[in-house]
């Protein structure tokens, strides 16, 4: 991959199940990256699926309460929208059906049985408010909707109170940009060697989703329709642009599901995505370069 | 496949594109050869008249011996209905050897056109992209799917080697 700004400084480190970097213009100094640390690890210790001690693992095991974690409301919010856009196809309780497929705790990879759906009324399961943080029936959260790019969001607020210049924060496909616009390839998701287009993306997160690596089985992978535990055949890629990564990662996921262009619409955001048969969509107005 | 090269909405240039062909009389070449994947983007057009590219493409059946074009480029101006309006678009060929090096549409078929498509939040869909390899395009960095952790490799690994056993 070509570079364009070989002098700048990237730290990277792997975090919530992926490959981070946050790219600057000099390396970020040691108090700053420890407050990248301890935001990522107070993230994952509230929201990963993936340990024991998690908020959302601890509420799984049978219903229960917790002290609501400080961005519970900011990503149930966006959920209801979700939920509401995509009629039921994007629901936090999925947690469960990714389980089912072998996407669980102990990464088993291997498939416990058919497909369960997340339970569809799952505002009457999960209730939040601003002191607590309830799942009123067995059920797990999984917040891979959007989680990712609240992380994203996250870290970029350390870092840009920590430096004045511009940087790139890339929680590995989903990333935020300040200062200098960054020429962005849309990786093919079938051919890691190609991309599908460019995006240029300044102060804005792009955030990108696709079926193909996140996978381990015929048909098994991680982006599932919620209203049947089934791994999503539409569409193989989405990549969404919007002012915080959280919107965008909301949208990429979204845009596997009809609801999700209507909902980019309403946000004012951009995006792009693949069909499974190589076809390529776009958001009217997208200023996105296809290599069509 | 023909490379639009009318940017930001290459594709729905490209249908603009197919909605004129007939104009320019190119149909019977453009559907037969395949233009460089790589094909540079045409220089300022230098205007000839869309007849002389016209000659002899009745017979045209894409096996051709010799050349039944003249290189160059080529300009048209074509406009097309659509539902609400009438759309006017100026199509560029640049030609080499019978081979549509270059296609550059200018003119902006804005709304009405895409209504064709399946609603109005979708700008377009195009035919199965092929893409350009990441070392040809200038970028600082891609997005695809998120790479994945150690912990999930391995439990992949693991499992492609049980079934391998």
């Amino acid at each position: 991959m070509s570079t364009t700004t070989p002098t700048r400084a990237v730290w990277s480190f792997e975090a919530i199940g992926t490959v981070w970097s946050i790219e600057t213009d000099a390396p970020l100094g040691p108090g700053i990256r420890r407050d990248v640390e301890t935001a990522v690890a107070a993230f994952d210790r509230d929201w990963s699926r993936f340990r024991d001690d998690s908020v959302v693992a601890r509420l799984a095991g049978g219903g229960g309460s917790a002290p609501v974690p400080p961005d519970a409301a900011a990503m149930l919010d966006v959920y209801v929208e979700l939920d509401a856009a995509t009629r039921g196809a994007v629901n936090p309780l999925v947690g469960d059906s990714l389980a089912r497929l072998g996407y669980d705790a102990r990464y088993s990879l291997v498939a416990q049985g058919d497909p369960i759906a997340a339970p569809e009324r799952w505002r009457d399961i999960v209730r939040w408010d601003a002191g607590t943080l309830a799942v009123t029936a067995p059920a797990t959260i999984d917040v891979g909707a959007l989680g990712k790019g609240r992380l994203v969001d996250l870290v970029t607020g350390v870092v840009s109170r920590g430096i004045d210049g511009g940087f790139v924060v890339d929680g590995g496909g989903d990333l935020a940009v300040r200062g200098t616009p960054q020429r962005i390839g849309l990786e093919h998701p079938y051919d890691p060697r190609r991309v599908i287009g460019v995006v240029t993306v300044a102060d804005a997160a792009l955030c990108a989703s696709a079926v193909t690596r996140r996978a381990w089985g015929e048909g098994l992978h991680h982006v599932l329709d919620a209203r049947t535990g089934v791994p999503v055949r539409a569409y193989a890629a989405t990549w969404a642009i919007a002012p915080d990564a959280m919107h965008a990662d909301a949208l990429a996921t979204a845009l596997f599901f009809d609801g999700g262009p209507e909902l980019a619409a309403s946000w004012g955001a951009h995006w792009v995505r693949m069909r499974t048969d190589g076809r390529v969509e776009w958001s009217p107005g997208s200023e996105a370069e296809l290599f069509t | 496949m023909i490379r639009t090269t009318a940017v930001p909405r290459p594709v729905r240039a490209g249908a603009a594109f197919v909605g004129v062909l007939g104009m320019v009389a190119l149909a019977g070449c453009a559907g037969t050869t395949t233009p460089a994947a790589d094909a540079e983007e045409t220089t300022p057009a230098t205007t000839a008249p869309s007849s002389s590219a016209t000659t002899d493409s009745g017979t045209d059946t894409g096996s051709v011996v010799g050349s039944a074009y003249t290189d160059g480029t080529y300009t048209a101006e074509g406009s097309y209905s659509t539902p609400e309006s009438v759309e006017t678009i100026e199509v560029t060929i640049t030609l080499e050897s019978d081979v549509v090096t270059a296609v550059e549409v200018t003119g902006d078929p804005q709304a009405a056109e895409s209504q064709r498509y399946q609603s109005q939040f979708i700008g377009g869909i195009s035919d199965e992209v092929v893409g350009q390899l990441v070392d040809d395009v200038s970028v600082s960095r891609v997005a695809g799917s998120s790479l994945t952790s150690g912990g999930f490799n391995k439990a992949l690994q693991t499992i492609k080697s049980e079934a391998a056993a």
